[in-house]
């Protein structure tokens, strides 16, 4: 697998269990980013409840994630989440529709919770790009937003007319990750060379010290572990509403891809670093003497024993 | 005596190991040597450094001035410290990454040191013990053939680095369109 998906597959294989053969539940799991999600049936079985914890919540929500989120749940969307969560939705079993492809459908949008609340600055930001191409000007259209999703990563979104900037900032923790991520980071931004993918957004990566267009944002950490990289998304990755679904999901995930590739290739280098150890430890091995092992027997047949 | 495994090598590291070969198997000339300052003790002297007169003339052959090989050879044990080649950042951290993953395991290599000389990325200590239960010839095939394939491990996990980055990059790229 090299790409991430954007949706749960915990929320989607346990809401397609549980609207077929409810039964009570209550569990607990992650997602990335520090994500949290809840899904119990605190009345009666038949009532699923999935609740979401996402830290930059009161950004998503001052950059419209409420409306988006009322948009695609609809009823499901409940007006107060569950106490510390940021979003509930409700499924009652009995009433969701039957099996086949509009259940499927449901099933699938839940599971892309994340991604649509996360989704919102985005849209926002292209929404203001379009609008300021063809003329117009919206208010704050080219605020520079911020979302803090991480503790100490965020994403910056800026639009204007021709292109968002969408600014991810990243700490390696480890001096192994900043090297590998900066050999990954210099590939994206050397990718573009190639013919195929000359027409995907430009990419930019600067180490250590945060580019132009988010100086003037507060709080911006200037150390040798911190990695900024600059999408400059254009028109034609937002000017259709499917391709710009695409894009959002897509650059979401940015940061969690990263850092997966990252991890991936520490994992192949330990192993074949023990590959390569073993292979030391045998030419180690024939420099020892064997010792002879031969039995000792006495002249009428008896076995000599070492005590 | 066959040394197939020099055949394979490039013309500027073939003398270079064959110096280490010949002053390490010069060196490995050890016997049995009680310590003269400490009743009942016997150490390797090269480590323990307590008399002067059993400790050789330390020898450094350097390939260039990035790889090198430091031999300290003394009466009962011989040291030898390796220099490894690290052209960029990458290689660096790849190497010591490498050498630490070594030496965390020097139990299982009899003659490996848990820490390196400083200046140095690895060494070993060699003791009269090793040379008498072991094969003086095939413990200097081990060491130089350590010399060789750490080179070569360290530039092919670089390389699988870079590609996997470049395949990275262009799928999530691609996907954009």
């Amino acid at each position: 697998m090299i790409l991430l998906e954007s949706h749960n597959t915990i929320i989607q294989t346990v809401l397609a269990e549980k609207f077929s053969k409810p039964s009570s539940l209550d569990e607990h799991f992650v997602d990335y980013d520090g994500v949290r999600f809840r899904l119990s049936t605190p009345e009666r079985k038949t009532l699923l409840r999935l609740s979401m914890n996402i830290r930059c919540w009161d950004q998503l929500a001052q950059y419209g994630a409420q409306q988006i989120l009322e948009r695609e749940y609809g009823t499901y969307l409940l007006p107060e989440a569950e106490p510390e969560y940021s979003v509930t939705l409700e499924f009652d079993t009995e009433k969701v529709p039957a099996e086949g492809a509009a259940r499927d459908a449901l099933i699938k949008s839940a599971a892309l919770l994340k991604r649509i609340a996360l989704g919102a600055p985005f849209e926002l930001a292209f929404k203001n790009a379009l609008a300021l191409e063809s003329g117009g000007s919206p208010p704050n259209a080219t605020e520079l937003m911020q979302i803090h999703y991480r503790d100490e990563e965020a994403i910056f979104v800026q639009a204007a007319s021709d292109r968002v900037t969408v600014v991810f900032s990243t700490v390696f923790r480890e001096e192994a990750d900043r090297i590998f991520g900066k050999v990954f980071l210099q590939e994206f931004v050397d990718a573009r060379r190639q013919p195929s993918i000359q027409t995907a957004p430009q990419v930019l990566f600067t180490a250590k010290e945060p580019p132009l267009e988010i100086r003037s944002a507060a709080g911006l950490k200037n150390s040798d572990d911190i990695g900024y990289v600059t999408f400059v998304i254009f028109p034609r990755h937002y000017n259709k509403p499917d391709v710009q679904n695409s894009t959002i999901s897509h650059i979401q995930l940015f940061r969690s891809y990263l850092h997966y590739h990252i991890k991936c290739s520490k994992a192949y280098m330990r192993s074949r670093m023990r590959h390569r150890v073993a292979e030391f430890q045998k030419v180690l091995n024939r420099a020892k003497t064997e010792v002879a092992t031969t039995e000792r027997k006495t002249a009428s047949g008896r076995t000599l024993v070492t005590r | 005596m066959v040394r197939p495994y020099l055949d394979c090598n490039s013309h500027a590291l073939r003398p270079y190991l064959a110096a280490v070969r010949s002053t390490l198997t010069a060196a490995l000339t050890l016997e049995n040597f009680a310590s003269q300052v400490v009743e009942r003790h016997n150490k390797p002297e090269v480590e323990a450094q307590s008399s002067r007169e059993v400790l050789l003339n330390p020898l450094v052959i350097s390939r260039n001035e990035n790889e090198r090989v430091l031999i300290e050879p003394s009466v009962n044990s011989v040291r030898l410290s390796i220099k490894i080649k690290q052209a960029d950042e990458i290689e660096r951290a790849l190497c010591a990454k490498f050498m630490r993953f070594m030496m965390v395991r020097a139990e299982n290599f009899i003659v490996l040191r848990r820490k390196p000389v400083p200046g140095y990325d690895i060494s070993f200590l060699i003791t009269n013990s090793h040379t008498e239960t072991m094969l003086k010839h095939k413990i200097v095939d081990f060491i130089i053939q350590f010399m060789e394939d750490v080179d070569r491990e360290i530039s092919e996990m670089k390389l699988s680095l870079n590609a996997r980055a470049r395949v990275v990059a262009e799928t999530y790229l691609t996907v954009f369109g």
